[in-house]
């Protein structure tokens, strides 16, 4: 027999009786979705958070148009510059233009703030939901694993991994810390969708499912999945947030991206050095380290108490 | 409670072996080992190979794992590879500065927190509120070691050097060598900065959790009740709505703790302080097996520990939670 392949089937059947659902459809309030958009746009902590989020994701696209000069090419003449209209941030030891590496910094910090937690999620998500759904032996193993790296303090295990992948410079320095934080944030994900997963599946409408035949992958996927939804997109966006500071730290203790390439951790700790007389040098990457983490924030929290006005 | 007591700290121990043996198992296949660092550029083969015997770094790893183990239980904890000092030494001498910075910390944050949390909720959506509010948001979001910059600007070298920007004097008594800077006067001004930097963050963390959870607890009917009959502002906001408001932002606390020895492995390497945060990160770099696993060791204690104080807090905020 040809199971039955989920919603549209229903759909298609439920177009028959259009008529009679109709009119109660039109007098409906309008749906979750809608509601939270329209509550996240009533925001101004989302309004503002989203804001600064898309400001550096220009930013970050456009680096190479919107720096002055190479983040990376010295110019022993011009070292420790002051601000001026040629250098508006003043120049580093090496007489590199702050401008152009804190803006390059952006690249760096938002691509590991957001592919690490992107990353966590497509292991974390998927693990969970098999740990919940299927319970038993495979939610004890699943959930041991997770348990276990949950038992670390996250940065002990996060510089331990660091040392392992070696630290360099570029996009394979860039994807190594990523995975570093990524590995650290996967039994987040893990948890909270098992969590959710476990009260969704006793629902009528998993039931309803199952006695269908439809497939599990399906059921996971197509009606669990979009259940627990808004708990992961809250999470996700304060996450982000998260990483970036915690790629920030491990920069800050050297064991991020590692120098040509600019990051704002590793321009902060190797500028405090002179912040007796070159205060700007360390100022610059730290407040944008902070503006970042900010606009993500809050925008995370428009974002919580649009999508679920409970959590507040 | 006492069984409960007693089942949940026998708990700590497998926990404990967990991490030190996954951190072995680590550190021991990251690239290159202590005995190259060991013996610099010029060596032999021959050397490597009778250095790594000396040392036991020969043996299979679980074999080695056993050996650390075995002098554990015994009060050994093994000497560094690099220096030749016993591990234990090294952690007594930097263990004090740690706990006095995380006390410290802990106290600004509370001392911070609970304060703007009780004017945020008992004022919510006035101007009080919203600067709160507004503060611990960007408390939130600035990473520690840049709040010590701040810090460092403002009072060691805005203010004329009024604050030294790095090092450490010990409080008298807690000298753990023959020799060391002591004065009481020279450690608050050494502790003040760092404690500051660490504490900031917590205690904009801390309000935003404790803020929410007491606007949830004054609407409900115990403290209703405790208005009808007549209780003045003070006890109804301290013995019935701060205490149960306490305990969601404790958990939250319990869960923070590998984010505060993260805090404090970053603000010791800022201000240069001689504590276990930058003995541990110095030991992971060079990669000094003994001291990692010694860092190790004390982390997860502290770690599972806390976690456990946490636990037990319950029974102290809401005593309908019992430990059977």
């Amino acid at each position: 027999m040809k199971p039955i392949s989920g919603g549209s089937v229903r759909e298609a059947e439920l177009a028959g009786v259009a008529e009679v659902t109709r009119p109660a459809a039109a007098t409906r309030s309008e749906t979750p979705l809608a509601q939270a958009v329209r509550r996240l746009r009533r925001s101004a902590t989302a309004l503002v958070g989203a804001g600064i989020v898309a400001v550096l994701l220009v930013v970050a696209i456009f680096a190479d148009a919107l720096a002055p000069q190479s983040p990376i090419t010295s110019d022993q003449m011009q070292t420790f510059a002051r601000p001026s209209w040629e250098h508006p941030l003043g120049t580093d030891q090496l007489g590199r233009d702050m401008l152009s590496r804190v803006v390059h910094g952006t690249r760096i910090s938002l691509l590991v703030g957001v592919s690490s937690v992107v990353l966590a999620l497509f292991v974390g998500v998927p693990f969970g939901m098999i740990a919940g759904y299927y319970g038993g032996r495979v939610d004890t193993s699943i959930m041991r694993v997770m348990d276990l790296i949950l038992a670390f303090p996250i940065y002990l295990l996060a510089i331990i991994l660091m040392i392992i992948f070696t630290p360099t410079a570029g996009l394979i320095g860039t994807m190594k810390v990523t995975g570093a934080i990524a590995i650290v944030r996967i039994p987040i994900y893990a948890r909270l969708v098992r969590g959710s997963v476990l009260s969704i599946k006793e629902k009528e409408y998993i039931e309803a499912c199952r006695a269908l035949g439809v497939r599990d992958p399906w059921i996971l996927f197509r009606h669990v999945l979009p259940n627990c939804l808004a708990p992961i997109i809250v999470t996700t966006t304060l996450g982000i947030a998260t990483s970036i500071i915690v790629e920030a730290t491990l920069s800050f203790l050297g064991l991020g991206t590692q120098p040509p390439t600019p990051s704002w951790g590793w321009d902060l700790k190797a500028n405090v050095a002179f912040i007796q007389a070159n205060f700007w040098l360390s100022l610059f990457p730290g407040l944008a380290i902070f503006l970042t983490v900010l606009g993500f924030n809050l925008f995370g929290d428009g974002l919580r108490d649009a999508l679920d006005p409970r959590l507040k | 409670m006492r069984v409960y007591i007693l089942k949940r700290v026998l708990g700590i121990v497998p926990t404990i072996l967990m991490i030190t043996l996954v951190v072995f198992v680590m550190m021991r296949s990251v690239p290159g080992d202590p005995v190259v660092a060991l013996l610099g550029d010029a060596y032999t083969q021959e050397d490597a190979v009778k250095a790594r015997q000396v040392y036991g770094l020969d043996e299979p790893m679980l074999v080695q794992y056993g050996i650390w183990l075995g002098k554990l239980v015994q009060g050994d904890w093994g000497a560094s590879i690099l220096t030749g000092r016993p591990v234990l030494q090294d952690v007594l001498v930097r263990l004090p500065v740690t706990l006095e910075l995380i006390v410290l910390s802990m106290a600004v944050a509370l001392a911070i927190a609970i304060p703007a949390a009780i004017i945020g909720a008992l004022r919510q959506n006035t101007w009080a509120d919203y600067a709160a509010t507004t503060v611990a948001m960007i408390g939130v979001s600035i990473p520690e070691f840049f709040i010590g910059v701040l810090l460092l600007l403002v009072f060691s070298i805005g203010l004329g050097g009024l604050l030294p920007s790095s090092g450490w004097v010990y409080l008298p008594g807690t000298c753990p060598m023959m020799v060391c800077g002591v004065s009481f006067w020279g450690n608050v001004q050494h502790v003040l900065l760092p404690a500051l930097a660490l504490g900031v963050g917590r205690a904009a963390l801390l309000t935003r959790l404790l803020r929410a959870s007491m606007l949830e607890v004054i609407r409900t009917e115990y403290v209703t009740t405790a208005r009808a009959k007549g209780l003045g502002e003070r006890p109804i906001v301290l013995k019935h709505a701060l205490k149960n408001a306490l305990i969601p932002t404790v958990t939250v606390m319990g869960l923070q703790v590998g984010f505060l020895i993260g805090g404090a492995i970053v603000v010791e390497t800022l201000f240069a302080m001689p504590g276990l945060g930058t003995f541990g990160i110095d030991a992971i770099i060079a990669r000094d097996y003994q001291q990692v696993q010694g860092f190790a060791l004390l982390t997860a204690f502290a770690f599972v520990v806390i976690n456990l104080l946490v636990d037990l807090t319950y029974t102290f905020l809401d005593p309908r939670i019992r430990y059977a």
